[in-house]
């Protein structure tokens, strides 16, 4: 009898300690995949919503392909998340502004089986980081739609003569196909257009951004230009190819003093020569920064349209390999772009390669166009 | 009995997973890099030469193994192929011919950093699968 009683005591403390394994793994579970991540409460949220900001930057910094590089010394990084730090350090740096910053991160899945969410999200106001979520991003086309309303969630709409800014980190967009920009989702397509459309989706009809910044390679070409000049002022973009460390952020850390006197189309030519002054201190490669002021290469952009558009035509039925054979090179290397606007209105700063073949090229249009 | 064998795959699973994530591409700019670094490391020119004439001529043999290999696709072919091409522009520069000048003696190091990032920004707009870059990986540390 009492080794019965024994029995079903311990039989009942193993259910026990099986129910509380349970519930261990479940919390963990649960956690893992916990869309909101505690920052303030909701009513500190209202409350630092009330100050009024001068300034509001958007990031998108896609990770999701390879963005690993080597220091000297074998170090690993990852450009993408060296990219969020900086923009954290911008966001806490600036009293005026509201800053929001979407990390488009890879598929991963915890335990193998269990997807995690493959976004993640920081509101910062004030300098005070107000909200931190993860999010699934689109699943098809990328048109920024969940990142978007994120943006209506939390952004102020209602003050007056804010600097809007729009910031893009990530590889070159292609301008056609844009299948596989995703390394975790082959079939999802990102393309300029999807950009452009994304882009327009963040603010109203009458609102275009002060300042986009094209962190990428070769985003300087007519049509993605072209496709930004309805949305904004002034670009910063390479046209060539940009090494991974990217764009220097640091201009933007304090916009009280380096933008203090709003001269947008000013400050952006600082940070385009504070990127290249630091890219060509440690990069050997082509060094490429232009400012494009977007009314003034309109004309250029419409002269050249058809020529560029019927090229784009062209390549569209190669392959990603094939692609990737095609050289880029500078517009003014190619008759057709050879016309008296080329120049007007953008400022560039052009370094060749150290080594290659174009390292005698002494100047860049700001335009790269398709050797094809 | 079965739960033994579930558990089991499931470990192997994840040790697998590890170390092919781990590797890839990016084990692929460590090999130059360590080559810049063997560069960097030697005061001897005609020794900084030879470093970068080798490792040249072996990721180009690496290169064609891989591509000649059935368990490669079409794609990987083609992107080996592009890759095969900044590799040779990298050795005919060092070399000085194909209409190129001759890498000074001073520009050595400098010419091995450059050769790291231009084989990582190539990577970029080059597609290579895992199973690819791995087979080189391999190639070049067990068979070269």
């Amino acid at each position: 009898m009492r080794n019965l009683k024994n029995q079903s005591d311990k039989g009942a403390s193993q259910s026990i300690f099986r129910l509380g394994i349970g519930c261990v793994v479940l919390t963990i579970l649960l956690s893992s995949c916990s869309p909101k991540l505690s920052v303030l409460e909701e009513p500190q949220q209202q409350e630092y919503k009330q100050f009024k900001t001068k300034y509001s930057i958007i990031f998108i910094i896609h990770g999701d392909g390879d963005y690993l590089y080597l220091d000297a010394k074998d170090n690993e990084y990852s450009a993408d998340e060296e990219t969020v730090m900086n923009a954290k350090k911008v966001a806490e740096q600036n009293p005026n502004a509201e800053v929001f910053i979407f990390h488009q991160k890879p598929k991963k899945h915890f335990l193998l089986f269990f997807p995690r969410r493959d976004g993640e999200f920081y509101y910062y106001r004030n300098g005070q980081l107000i909200a931190n979520e993860l999010y699934w991003r689109d699943q098809e086309k990328s048109n920024f739609n969940l990142e978007v309303a994120l943006y209506r969630q939390y952004h102020s709409g209602n003050q007056d003569k804010l600097i809007n800014m729009f910031l893009y980190f990530g590889h070159e967009i292609p301008e056609a196909g844009g299948a596989g920009y995703d390394e975790s989702y082959p079939d999802r397509s990102f393309t300029i257009d999807n950009l452009a459309s994304g882009m327009k989706s963040f603010t109203s009809d009458s609102i275009k951004f002060d300042l986009t910044v094209l962190s990428t390679c070769y985003g300087g070409t007519p049509y993605t230009i072209g496709k930004l000049i309805p949305l904004t002022q002034t670009i910063v973009a390479s046209p060539e190819n940009l090494y991974l460390s990217y764009f220097d952020l640091s201009p933007l850390e304090r916009l009280d003093i380096n933008l203090h006197d709003g001269n947008v189309p000013a400050f952006a030519k600082i940070f385009a020569r504070q990127s290249f002054d630091e890219l060509t201190s440690n990069i050997q490669t082509t060094v490429s920064v232009a400012v494009y002021d977007v009314k003034s290469v309109q004309n250029f952009v419409n002269s050249v349209q058809k020529d560029y558009n019927q090229t784009l035509n062209s390549l569209k039925g190669l392959t990603q390999a094939n692609l990737a054979a095609i050289e880029h090179c500078d517009c003014a290397d190619i008759p057709a772009y050879q016309i008296s606007t080329i120049n007007d209105g953008v400022d560039v700063l052009y370094r060749p390669a150290r080594f290659g073949r174009s390292k005698n090229k002494q100047s860049h249009s700001g335009w790269e166009c398709w050797k094809y | 009995m079965k739960a033994i064998i579930a558990f089991v795959s499931v470990l192997i699973m994840f040790v697998l997973v590890i170390p092919i994530n781990a590797g890839g591409k990016g084990e692929l700019q460590k090999h130059f890099s360590n080559v810049a670094n063997k560069v960097k490391a030697t005061e001897n020119v005609a020794e900084k030469r030879a470093i970068l004439e080798n490792s040249f001529k072996d990721m180009s043999d690496a290169l064609s193994k891989v591509q000649s290999s059935f368990l490669v696709s079409k794609e990987d072919q083609d992107g080996i192929e592009n890759l095969k091409t900044i590799l040779k522009e990298n050795q005919d520069e060092l070399a000085g011919i194909n209409g190129y000048e001759r890498v000074p003696d001073s520009q050595l190091n400098n010419f091995s950093n450059y050769v790291v990032q231009n084989m990582a920004q190539a990577d970029q707009m080059i597609t290579i699968s895992l199973v690819a870059a791995l087979l080189i990986i391999l190639i070049l540390v067990l068979v070269l």
